[in-house]
């Protein structure tokens, strides 16, 4: 397999916060479509790709993501050869301006320098997609240019995508022209997946000329400020894409996945596995009184009541004479007889007891917290 | 090395060829149940969570998939330093013409050194075909306690069933004072479950002697016991007491799967302090479709669900298509049901097709039908 490329997992920017679920941890370690979480996608696809060395940022909020990855070995790295390497060095306060990609980079250059592979994928945490990042770096070499910067047309850039980086192409030319912000203003964006691909040292000289400019720049500023000199070639990608950038976009985004074509789409090739640790969970058991329909269950469940257009986690309970409508459910929670929960996210080893109904709107999902009991 | 106190050796050499089709390819410890797991995790899994570190599997028919499925030792946590699953299949020595496991007792005399390069205290001799949850470290407990020289699990079976099994008769102390087997009228229920704990520095001698009788079938329960027996050595019985099956038939191995759908079903796989552990199978969780419906069932990830299910257990990667029905069968992994087929009291095998708007197996029928050839449509 290629080692051409050295593998990189940013944590999500100090300006980016997910109400709610990201009070516990960060993005990357959100429980997504039952069974996974979010860093599973970026892992598995550097795995797919033959890239197994891999470097995971982890931000604030490590013991989550820590206890996930742990040792690797289930994302399929090569246990000699490859390695995944965690990396702690995020400030105290998550919204610092010093917590930026640059400062990470910049504490690490030793560990890059070192490197001895000759390009570097850089790959966002809190993002789900699919993507051969061998072919991603292909095309890169073959085009000869400086960075290429992996993004997504999108037509919902008003609702959705809040905090994410935009690619500005020239009017005229349609050439690439900076990168700026989706400010939520136009419906039509060309959304940056905060994904790249460069020559490891041209990677390294950035960071320096970046860390020299301002402490709190990121990649993509230094690359927005060097618009004019650089050669930087814009990649689009097709298929299933989701920044999981605040409250709305993690539950639309999961929601998407309930549309099993959009999602066998992404998971049906044998060949291109998303990895996650295994929790040992027996499979699911349904009882007599079961009524589901257009979900996704995990193993270790026992459903008892009533589930329609849902994600539930592992090992949830949901007893008899209970309804779950548009919801995630996530891992060790417990929805007791009687009550009702419509489009509400609800966290994991929460409980929901003594009340009848708890409701969000599809605009605005409820919250659960952690461990809460209501 | 650190000294193992107890070694276990599972046998796992046999064909199972009551379960006809499913075991021409795989021997009867590789056999699918429950879902998600191969009969064997069970045993590993309980040498796991009881503390054992080195378990032997001694393989022999059709090995290849199950010396390549228990080697991943990391599946049961069997991976740190100085554990170990080590597959044992009959190997040529220099100076004897040995070449295969002539029974029980001879697939663990044939690899005396392995045993003994770990210096082991006790040895654990498993079935490798058995379902149960079962902690073995209290089983040695029991050993010392009574100074045995081997230690016989058993549990209590229906009198009227009893000379079906080998029977273990006990004095009031749970000492054996008589193995029976298959009595035509038996004097206890005491069944043996095939498992069992030798002091080894006995078992060995034993061992060597019972090798180079020519009279022996090289057997625990023929040979070996009853020697131990006659020759006063101390043997007590350990009652065990919970969900245990040997399934030996296509019929028995259906029940089994069932057994799981019952809400006191003992062997409650969903216990966080006993897990089974197996394989792990990278897929989407399982998706319950639009028109679907599903009650009283065992469903695992990468199941796909478009029709009706009932009474059933639906393995890894399973898909039941739209207007199908599966009522009061097991889908094996990888079995596709196409639209409108209906499949009753059946077990189908592993990646088995059955055509859209076939009819497999019989509401009513006496025997669980085994489908392990793919099913064609009329057209």
């Amino acid at each position: 397999m290629s080692d051409k490329a050295l593998g990189i997992i940013t944590p999500a920017a100090n300006f980016i916060h997910v109400d709610g679920l990201q009070d516990y941890r960060p993005v990357g370690a959100f429980s997504f479509l039952g069974r996974f979480r979010v860093i599973d996608f970026p892992i598995s696809n550097m795995s797919n790709s033959g890239i197994d060395r891999i470097q995971v940022y982890v931000g604030g909020q490590p013991r989550s993501i820590v206890e996930h990855i742990g040792s690797g070995r289930h994302y399929n790295i090569n246990s000699k050869r490859g390695k995944i390497q965690l990396l702690f060095s995020h400030k105290n306060d998550s919204t610092s301006i010093y917590n930026n990609d640059v400062s990470y980079f910049y504490e690490n250059l030793a560990i890059l320098e070192r490197a001895h592979q000759d390009y570097i994928v850089i790959a966002p945490s809190y993002m789900v997609y699919r993507q051969d990042f061998n072919k991603f770096i292909d095309e890169h070499i073959e085009s000869g240019a400086d960075i290429s910067l992996l993004c997504h047309k999108v037509n919902n850039a008003k609702e959705a995508y809040r905090n994410c980086c935009t690619i500005n192409l020239d009017k005229e030319t349609k050439e690439f022209a900076g990168i700026g912000y989706n400010m939520g203003n136009t419906k039509e964006k060309l959304i940056f997946m905060d994904t790249y691909c460069m020559k490891r040292d041209f990677f390294i000289k950035l960071i320096k000329e970046a860390k020299s400019i301002s402490s709190a720049y990121y990649l993509a500023n230094i690359i927005h400020a060097k618009r004019n000199e650089l050669n930087v070639r814009i990649a689009p990608h097709k298929g299933y894409f989701a920044a999981l950038t605040s409250f709305n976009d993690y539950y639309n985004a999961s929601m998407a996945l309930l549309d099993i074509d959009m999602s066998e789409s992404i998971f049906a090739d044998e060949s291109w596995p998303f990895y996650t640790r295994t929790t040992d969970a027996c499979p699911t058991k349904y009882l007599e009184s079961s009524k589901v329909c257009n979900s996704m269950v995990s193993n270790g469940c026992i459903i008892g009541g009533e589930i329609e257009n849902s994600i539930i986690g592992r090992n949830v309970t949901i007893e008899k004479g209970a309804i779950v409508k548009n919801s995630v459910i996530a891992a060790y929670s417990t929805i007791k007889a009687g009550v009702r929960v419509e489009n509400t996210v609800v966290d994991k080893w929460a409980k929901l007891i003594h009340t009848e109904y708890i409701a969000g709107t599809p605009d605005k999902p409820a919250y659960i917290k952690r461990s809460d009991t209501i | 090395m650190a000294k193992n106190e107890m070694l276990a050796m599972i046998l796992a050499g046999g064909r199972g060829s009551r379960l006809k089709d499913l075991t021409n390819k795989v021997a009867k410890p590789a056999v699918y149940f429950g879902g998600k797991y191969r009969i064997i995790d069970f045993p590993l899994s309980n040498c796991a969570n009881s503390g054992i570190d080195v378990v032997g599997v001694l393989t022999q028919y059709e090995s290849v998939l199950l010396n390549s499925y228990v080697a991943a030792g990391g599946r049961w946590g069997l991976d740190s330093r100085g554990s170990g699953v080590f597959v044992l299949t009959p190997r040529e020595k220099a100076d004897e013409q040995l070449d295969v496991y002539r029974g029980t007792a001879d697939a663990i005399s044939q690899n005396i050194d392995f045993i003994d390069s770990y210096e082991p205290e006790y040895l654990l001799v498993l079935s490798g075909d058995h379902i149960y949850k079962m902690d073995y470290d209290k089983m040695l407990k029991f050993h010392k306690e009574m100074g045995a020289d081997a230690t016989i699990a058993v549990r209590p079976v229906p009198m009227k069933e009893a000379s079906r099994f080998g029977i273990m008769n006990t004095d009031s102390e749970k000492r054996i004072v008589e193995f029976e087997e298959k009595p035509e009228h038996p004097k206890s229920n005491l069944a043996s479950m095939g498992i069992y704990i030798f002091s080894w520095k006995l078992m060995r001698k034993l061992l060597i002697e019972d090798m180079k009788n020519p009279e022996s079938s090289h057997d625990f329960g023929n040979d070996l016991i009853p020697k131990m027996l006659e020759t006063q050595k101390s043997l007590y019985a350990y009652e065990f007491k919970g969900y245990w099956k040997d399934v030996g038939t296509i019929d028995s191995l259906w029940e089994a799967n069932m057994d799981l759908l019952d809400d006191k079903n003992e062997l409650d796989l969903g216990d966080p302090s006993w897990r089974i552990y197996t394989e792990d199978a990278a897929s989407l969780p399982q998706y319950i479709g639009k028109e679907a419906c599903i009650s009283h069932s065992y469903v695992t990830q990468g199941v796909r669900i478009d029709g009706e299910v009932k009474n059933s257990v639906i393995f890894t990667g399973a898909t039941v298509g739209k207007g199908a029905k599966v009522i009061d069968s097991v889908l094996m992994p990888g079995v596709k049901v196409g639209e409108g087929a209906v499949i009753n009291r059946a077990l189908v095998a592993e990646n088995i097709k059955i055509a859209a708007n076939t009819k497999v197996g019989k509401k009513d029928s006496e025997d669980i039908l085994l489908v392990a050839k793919n099913v064609k449509g009329s057209d």
